[in-house]
């Protein structure tokens, strides 16, 4: 190989092969934690919420225009869902006070024992009956549901003797796993909140995944309880199950039925998981399209910086050109001069280039919370600016070997 | 060594057709020290890269060494240039970012030598033209002369069959070019057949034999022209 002669030529005439290399670095650091970040977002919006077929459920609000008493609330709330079970295409109906991936609800923070100072964790807080665990299709992974006995009505306009609350409690597998680490949470207590006064309930089941409403990056996304607790709340909910494929049937379905039989007059809006997930990461996937888009165009102007730089050598040394060729170079082995050329400056940004990508990342992981970057994604990179190193030069480096021979004698 | 019949080239341009080369006959035999001279536009250089496989021909034969070039594929034609002919430019036409050194190595690479030869080789050519020394200098660092001699030692170190000098003298003065000379007469001398351009009438009555070209085509040739000038019957002026 004429690897030596080639470096030290470039060694001579230095200052456009180092600006490419800086480019390549820049590139290769720029792109490898640009798209990382878009691999760590997109996996983030494709997390399970628990729910076990998205497609198939919607949920229900309505917004009572003035407000109705505890007992209208009920009744309201009853009717509804027999009218819903009632529906062709709907396989499970239960109330709720929110749902998953949905962006509004309550959180609140909970102890393992009274005396702690300071709450253990705090949790998506799911007041939901019996039946709710079966309309999501969350999956029991240890304990049982509810039982109706367990379900605690509350009339939220009258005062209640300090402790009244549900004695039940089912935490996601994450939130049992936080409590209680290491061995199994059922039976153990959960308190809300600290104090003395805090309401014990005790653990009688785990669902495997159920995901907070703002499904939060990391483990708190996953950080759920449910309680058995029915209020007649600012703005009922409930969640419907559809038979597969019946979904928009059972939501246009629901709506009008609904709307037929309000006690009072109210507003109903009907949203389903599936737009529930992609208002969640509308943000991420923007934010995910604008750094592929930077990337590729990183590349671009890359890739056309080498075909430039590789251009300005060649008319620089048309005649040299020509004197290789005269001296016995074979067009090939014109072409694989400025391919040799243009892979040692890769090799050398590239080089920098991981330098660069890994400092870049461990700024992320210190000021962004950012996982270290995967080896993977340096190989990836280093080999993807080779590949666009070789293909950018490869145009030039043809149009060199065309440089005809006497261009040795003819030329000043 | 060297044998055309009846070549012909033109050069096309969008409106004009030059007749570079007609009827063009030449037989160079091995050993021989042939000088070309002729006015400017005549065809020498034309001649010179034909015959060097720098350019292709388009009527007439041509054998190279025993060898039919016609039609020969490009490939074919750079590995007969790597490995019977040696060049010499008017301009030198060194490598300007690459030292002595690695510009005599540059046709030894193409050749496929491997790494001891093509040191012996160069050594020993750097050596023969008196610049063994400087072999880690860069051509700027060079007196032209001195450039010259590189770019002979480059052309030799592959041992060719034939020399080919368009002007190599062209850019010296005349002691330079006297000693150019001389050190042409010695490879000459020890073998190596040479076809070389000049304009310089003293330098073209020095070789065995002087090709004068006009026209694109052979005029006049004079065997052993020294031996003409000493005896009186034609000047070197003449030749012009
Ligand atoms: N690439 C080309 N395209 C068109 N015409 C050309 C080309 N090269 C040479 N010619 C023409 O061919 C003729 C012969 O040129 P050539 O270079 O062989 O002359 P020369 O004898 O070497 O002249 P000089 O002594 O000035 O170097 C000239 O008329 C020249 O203009
Ligand atoms: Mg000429």
């Amino acid at each position: 190989m004429e690897i030596r002669p080639i470096l030290s030529a470039l060694l001579r005439s230095k200052t456009a092969p180092l600006l490419v290399a800086i480019q390549v670095a820049l590139t290769l650091a720029g792109l490898v934690n640009a798209l990382y970040i878009v691999d760590l977002r997109l996996a983030a919006s494709a997390r399970a919420s628990g729910v076990a077929d998205e497609a198939s459920v919607f949920h229900i609000t309505t917004s009572p225009v003035t407000k109705p008493s505890h007992e209208q609330a009920m009744a309201q709330r009853q009717r509804d869902l027999e009218v819903l079970r009632a529906l062709p295409g709907v396989a499970a109906a239960s109330w709720t006070n929110q749902m998953p991936v949905a962006r509004s609800g309550t959180t609140s923070s909970y102890s393992i024992d009274r005396k702690q100072q300071r709450p253990s964790l705090l949790m998506g807080t799911y007041f939901a009956p019996p039946g709710l665990i079966d309309t999501l299709g969350l999956r029991l992974v240890e304990g049982r549901d509810f039982q109706p006995g367990d379900v605690l009505e509350i009339d939220e306009s009258k005062d209640h003797p300090d402790g009244t609350f549900p004695t039940t409690a089912i935490l996601s597998r994450r939130a049992a796993e936080a409590l209680y680490p290491g061995t199994s949470a059922l039976g153990k207590p959960v308190y809300l909140g600290t104090g003395a006064s805090a309401p014990e309930m005790r653990v009688i089941g785990v669902v495997e995944t159920l995901q907070t409403p703002f499904a939060q990056a990391g483990a708190e996304g996953e950080h759920s309880i449910l309680i058995p607790l029915s209020v007649a709340g600012q703005y009922p909910r409930i969640a419907v199950r559809a038979d597969r494929g019946q979904r928009d049937r059972a939501m246009a379905d629901a709506e009008a039925a609904l709307r037929k039989m309000s006690l009072a007059p109210r507003v109903v809006i009907l949203r389903s998981t599936e737009q529930d997930r992609t208002g969640r990461y509308r943000n991420e996937r923007t934010l995910a399209w604008m750094l592929v888009a930077v990337s590729g165009l990183l590349l671009l102007v890359t890739g056309s910086g080498i075909v430039g730089m590789t251009m300005l050598r060649i008319s620089q040394r048309r005649k040299q050109i020509g004197v290789r060729r005269a001296l016995g170079a074979r067009r090939i082995d014109i072409v694989r001069h400025f391919v040799v050329e243009n892979v040692l400056v890769s090799t050398a940004g590239i080089a920098f280039g991981l330098v660069l990508g890994l400092v870049l990342n461990r700024l992320l992981v210190t000021h962004l919370q950012l996982s270290p970057l995967p080896p993977y994604y340096l190989v990836g990179g280093a080999l993807a600016l080779w590949a666009l190193g070789i293909l950018a030069v490869s145009g030039p480096a043809w149009r060199a070997a065309g440089i005809p021979p006497a261009t040795a004698t003819r030329s000043v | 060594m060297l044998r055309m019949h009846n070549l012909s080239k033109v050069y096309r341009t969008q409106m004009i057709e030059t007749h570079a080369l007609r009827g063009f006959d030449i037989d160079v035999r091995e050993g021989e020290f042939v000088t070309v001279t002729g006015p400017s536009g005549s065809g020498k250089t034309t001649f010179l890269n034909i015959a060097g496989l720098l350019e292709t021909f388009d009527g007439g034969e041509f054998t190279l060494d025993g060898v039919d070039v016609r039609g020969m594929r490009d490939a074919a034609r750079s590995r007969l240039r790597n490995e019977k002919l040696g060049f010499i430019f008017q301009g030198f036409n060194l490598i300007p970012d690459l030292d002595l050194f690695d510009n005599v190595d540059v046709p030894l690479r193409y050749r496929g030598f491997g790494a001891a030869e093509r040191r012996e080789r160069i050594e020993a050519a750097l050596a023969d033209v008196g610049l063994a020394s400087r072999k880690r200098h860069y051509p700027a660092e060079l007196s032209g002369g001195q450039q010259q001699r590189v770019a002979i030692a480059r052309a030799l170190a592959g041992s060719p069959r034939l020399l080919l000098a368009d002007e190599p003298t062209g850019n010296l003065d005349s002691q330079m070019a006297r000693s150019v000379m001389e050190l042409l007469e010695d490879i000459n001398a020890r073998g190596t057949t040479i076809l070389m351009v000049t304009h310089d009438p003293e330098l073209a009555i020095r070789a065995q034999r002087n090709v004068h070209i006009v026209d694109g085509q052979v005029s006049d040739v004079l065997r052993h022209p020294a031996s003409l000038v000493e005896g009186g019957g034609r000047t070197a002026t003449s030749l012009q």
